[in-house]
């Protein structure tokens, strides 16, 4: 098992009309044990730009905006004080790029998935690998031990222009499908729902096993 | 006033500032360099984790009324799992059974070649083979093939003249009698809930739950193990499978999702 595998892990960010979701699962574990089934691995930037991480918990942690060690979002404040504006998701993701490739021989064990409402709030979506390789896509993105099976629920399931509930719908069965294929991830699901005038917080009932 | 420029304060170096003995080639990279010996490799070396062996999760115990033997049915791959729907209590003849952890082919095999050796001692001696017999059968062959790399700790479990049996057997050779054993992986949470709620004097029906629960509650904490719990027991007139429950379902069964109190609500306002 790699590094990338230690604590498990599943991501999964997808483009709506005018909105997007971005869901994970809230397995927190140490190899095959598992220690806690609810842990963050989404956080907030601002009401229309979320980060999640997945990968090493402590190196999700470190870059999370929740932690004391607040490098990103020392970074916006700074941006918000400066600008007078929120950063667009476009620019949130080159400084992560930024920070992630500024630790390039001795990286970040994180993959992680910025999703976004830009100008005309228009979803914006992107993952990036543990070095800062930024990955845009249109529809769907995905991490974590689980993101082969992703790949394989998103694309079957996912269609374009999805209202925000058939959106919900769609990201929770492709998590919930994909997690009870990995033995790493799962113990429930945690999905955001956000549009132009409101965010979705909703917690997923999965297989605990 | 003096303006704050830290945050745009770039990495890299800037021309002029630097001592004149160092040579424009090594001047330009400005990333902070670990201090290892093995500068391309130690990554992969700090990644080199102990590999889990036998994902899985198996437990019998000998009880008053006879045997009772349960499994999870996971198969899993690494991370992967390649099924949840796998039968690990192997019937090798209808009062004798066998429990799988380790290698699914290894366990499959050698328990249906167990199967075929009991059958031939019966034809042979006129009588039923003993739990004891059985299982040091099964450990000398195992035994035969130590070093090899098979992978099988498996448990066989049964009811003979003398009783009830359980013997532990695995691929180093090890053969062990005794009242409770829990293999595999999710084994030490399966003891945990096992060794606290054990009584000799259960009934059927309350050893049934008890491995039940015990199964269910390895399968929450062990990656490697879930699926359907099943449970068996053997009994004077041979083994009956008793229940096989989806764990998923056992979890909320167990502990049922409470509404949370809420504190504030919206409520719509109408006319006013």
């Amino acid at each position: 098992m790699s590094i990338f595998e230690y604590n498990g892990s599943a991501l999964v960010a997808m483009v709506g009309k005018n909105c997007f979701a971005i869901a994970s699962d809230r397995r927190l574990g140490v190899q095959l044990q598992t220690i806690a089934t609810d842990f963050q691995r989404i956080s907030k930037i601002h009401d229309r730009l979320f980060l999640g991480l997945s990968g090493l918990a402590t190196d999700a942690q470190t870059l999370q905006p929740l932690s004391a060690y607040q490098r990103l979002v020392f970074r916006h404040k700074l941006y918000q004080l400066r600008e007078e504006r929120d950063m667009k998701p476009e620019t949130f993701a080159n400084l992560v790029s930024a920070i992630l490739y500024e630790k390039r021989f001795g990286p970040y064990f994180c993959q992680p998935v910025i999703a976004g409402l830009g100008d005309e709030d228009k979803p914006f979506i992107c993952t990036m690998d543990s070095i800062g390789a930024k990955e845009l896509a249109k529809d769907f993105v995905v991490a974590g031990t689980a993101s082969e099976s992703l790949y394989g629920a998103c694309e079957s399931m996912f269609k374009e222009n999805m209202e925000p509930e058939e959106l919900f719908e769609t990201v929770s069965q492709a998590l919930l499908a994909s997690v009870d294929g990995d033995c790493l991830s799962g113990w429930g699901g945690h999905v955001y729902v956000v549009t132009p005038t409101e965010v979705k917080e909703r917690i997923l009932k999965g297989r605990m096993d | 006033m003096k303006l704050d420029t830290t945050g745009m304060e770039s990495a890299a170096p800037v021309w002029g500032s630097h001592n004149e003995l160092v040579d424009e080639f090594s001047a330009a990279p400005s990333f902070e360099l670990p201090n290892t010996t093995d500068f391309d490799g130690f990554q992969k070396e700090a990644i080199q984790m102990v590999k889990p062996a036998k994902g899985t999760t198996t437990l019998a115990f000998i009880f008053k009324e006879g045997v009772m033997v349960a499994a999870d049915s996971r198969a899993s791959m690494g991370g992967y799992i390649s099924s949840q729907s796998v039968k690990k209590i192997i019937e090798i003849n209808p009062y004798m059974l066998g429990t799988m952890a380790g290698g699914a082919a290894d366990c499959q095999f050698w328990h249906r070649n167990l199967g075929t050796k009991c059958r031939l001692h019966e034809l042979a001696n006129k009588r039923r083979i003993s739990v004891t017999g059985a299982s040091k059968l099964f450990a000398n062959i195992l035994y035969s093939y130590r070093g090899i790399g098979l992978s099988v700790g498996t448990m066989i479990a049964g009811w003979d003249e003398t009783g009830p049996g359980l013997y532990y057997v695995d691929n180093e050779g090890g053969r062990l009698k005794g009242m409770r054993f829990s293999v595999g992986s999710g084994s030490p949470y399966a003891y945990g809930v096992l060794d606290n709620g054990y009584r000799y004097d259960m009934s059927v029906e309350e050893a049934a739950e008890l491995a039940r629960r015990a199964i269910y509650h390895a399968t929450f904490r062990d990656g490697a193990s879930g699926g359907v719990a099943s449970v068996y027991y053997v009994g004077p007139n041979g083994w009956k499978k008793l229940s096989g429950d989806d764990v998923g379902e056992l979890h909320y069964r167990y502990y049922p999702v409470m509404p949370s109190t809420v504190e504030q609500e919206m409520v719509e306002v109408t006319g006013a």
